[in-house]
């Protein structure tokens, strides 16, 4: 049913570090590859090794700078967008034909693909572009949080997390329980600030991001400043400064 | 948004049909109709109703499923829709029938026509206007622009003089839809900052997209229209579907053939308008492509 649970027991979700994230992609290929190995999953590609390639996608990385008013300078960083797995997600109430559902036991948002009719709705509802349409099967695809990972009983134990969150070579991506306050990804929310997207968009997303740290004035120095000339150096330095700067 | 023929077609035939449908039924519950004109008329809204919710079913990547299509009522405006489309044309059938059989029609059947083909034209229009991820549709406007279009279309067979004041209706509507949507207060709460998790003012801009081609997303919510056209293409939609209907309705009251050429360049103007309501509306997810 697209009615929305409560979901009161787990709220299972990614923390994503935008501090930590150096946009490698990795999580992206690894999401491709799992969810489109065996028979059932297919994450189809058109054209994959010709012009215009054209494919569906659960997870993307944006590359973005922002100006930091501090430093005047631009920084870059790495923005992974996937399913935020929303407490009011709009992309389920939308659906006529009952395959997207929210579940209670842990609130992970799902596709039934042998209900979806393709109408699209659910991704025209999303905010974030978090649905994609596979163009071969017609069926809506979504991030899982690999559910068939996460309880499976034949993964080791320590496989039994997303596989954005097991690729990820820096370690920016975090899988937990965010009702349970003693979680490591609520601490760190907590800890770090961890914020919503599009807040006003009034969906409650679970999935959580940790914003890049700013730079303070100190901690850069432009390039112009390291080859300019240190005259206020004292002690060995200025000494050193000094008796070089003869020559 | 894309703006897909499919569903253009639909919103205008279907709103046309259920329109025209609305119309009998409340000249069926005010006595004012001929049991001829019912017949003919509830054919040609029968019609105009099934083309466009066949057009709708083109757009459906899975057609397979799309009886389930009317099982999730209790949340959905699509299924609502789907539902009370096939609720409505259903009794138009059975009106048919009785009135073509007994020569005679119950007026109460008149209201429940009224009332069913306007809450299905409502439903089709809160598709859209459900949508806080596109702003110019997410209010009030949409319904009741949804609405009058297709009262105003359904009545020019019908009515005479009373047909100008749906479409003035229409056509007031239509130019506060513009307006609003032209507003920049429709998007003054979400910006690429919000949708980074910072805040609405801070300076953000895209230097690398995710993807080395169109994708599904691109194409179907950040369509990129000529926009320097758009304010020529709305004066080509107002003067189809309401000025020249206007003009050709005052020289020649209660003429038939002239009212089927008004609904020829009506529809015109009309599927102008749906036109540009999907391919000027601005999605969220544009913000993330800054």
């Amino acid at each position: 049913m697209t009615k929305l649970p409560k979901c009161e027991d787990k709220k299972l979700g990614l923390l994503i570090d935008l501090d930590t994230c150096v946009g490698c992609h990795g999580c992206v290929v690894s999401c491709k590859e799992w969810n489109s190995s065996g028979d059932e999953k297919q994450l189809s590609d058109i054209n994959s090794h010709q012009k215009d390639p054209v494919g569906t996608f659960l997870n993307r990385v944006h590359s973005y700078e922002r100006e930091n008013s501090c430093t005047n300078e631009a920084e870059t960083f790495y923005f992974p967008r996937s399913c935020l797995h929303c407490e009011d997600a709009p992309c389920v109430t939308v659906c006529p034909t009952g395959a997207s559902y929210k579940r209670e036991e842990d609130g992970i948002v799902l596709v039934n693909e042998d209900d979806c009719m393709g109408c699209g709705l659910c991704a025209w509802a999303c905010p974030y572009g978090a649905r994609e349409l596979d163009l071969v099967s017609g069926v809506m695809k979504k991030c899982t949080l690999c559910v068939d990972r996460i309880y499976s009983e034949e993964l080791p134990p320590e496989d039994r997390v997303p596989v954005c969150v097991k690729s990820c070579p820096t370690g920016a991506r975090a899988f937990g329980d965010f009702n349970d306050p003693n979680s490591d990804v609520s601490k760190k929310v907590k800890e770090r600030g961890g914020v919503d997207l599009m807040p006003e968009m009034q969906t409650k997303p679970v999935n959580k991001y940790l914003l890049p740290r700013i730079k303070s004035k100190d901690s850069v120095s432009s390039v112009g400043s390291v080859v300019e000339e240190e005259t206020d150096a004292t002690g060995l330095l200025g000494w050193v400064d000094r008796a070089l700067s003869k020559f | 948004m894309h703006p897909a023929p499919s569903i253009i077609l639909f919103t205008v035939l279907s709103g046309f049909g259920f329109g025209l449908i609305s119309i009998i039924g409340l000249l069926q519950f005010l006595n004012q109709i001929s049991t001829v004109d019912i017949v003919i008329f509830s054919v040609i809204g029968l019609f105009f109703s099934i083309i466009g919710l066949i057009s709708s079913f083109f757009h459906l990547a899975n057609k397979k499923n799309a009886i389930k299509s009317m099982s999730q009522w209790q949340t959905s405006w699509l299924s609502r829709e789907a539902i009370s489309s096939i609720f409505c044309l259903s009794i138009v059938v059975g009106n048919i029938g009785w009135v073509f059989v007994q020569n005679r029609y119950f007026n109460e059947v008149g209201i429940i026509l009224f009332l069913l083909s306007l809450f299905t034209i409502f439903t089709t229009s809160m598709i859209y206007a459900q949508l806080k991820t596109v702003p110019s549709w997410n209010n009030m406007l949409t319904p009741a622009l949804f609405t009058f279009t297709a009262l105003a279309g359904g009545s020019i067979l019908l009515l005479d003089y009373a047909s100008l004041v749906l479409l003035l209706i229409f056509a007031v509507l239509q130019v506060l839809f513009w307006y609003i949507a032209d507003q920049s207060f429709i998007y003054k709460e979400t910006s690429v900052g919000t949708a980074l998790g910072f805040s609405k003012n801070e300076d953000i801009r895209a230097f690398d997209v995710a993807h080395t081609n169109r994708n599904y997303l691109l194409n179907e919510m950040v369509y990129k229209v000529a926009r320097k056209h758009a304010i020529k293409i709305r004066y080509i939609s107002f003067f189809a579907a309401f000025v020249l209907p206007m003009l050709l309705i005052l020289m020649f009251p209660s003429n038939f053939s002239v009212s089927v050429f008004v609904i020829g360049i009506h529809f015109v103007g009309i599927y102008f308008s749906r036109w540009l309501f999907f391919a000027e509306a601005k999605h969220s997810v544009s913000f993330y492509y800054n």
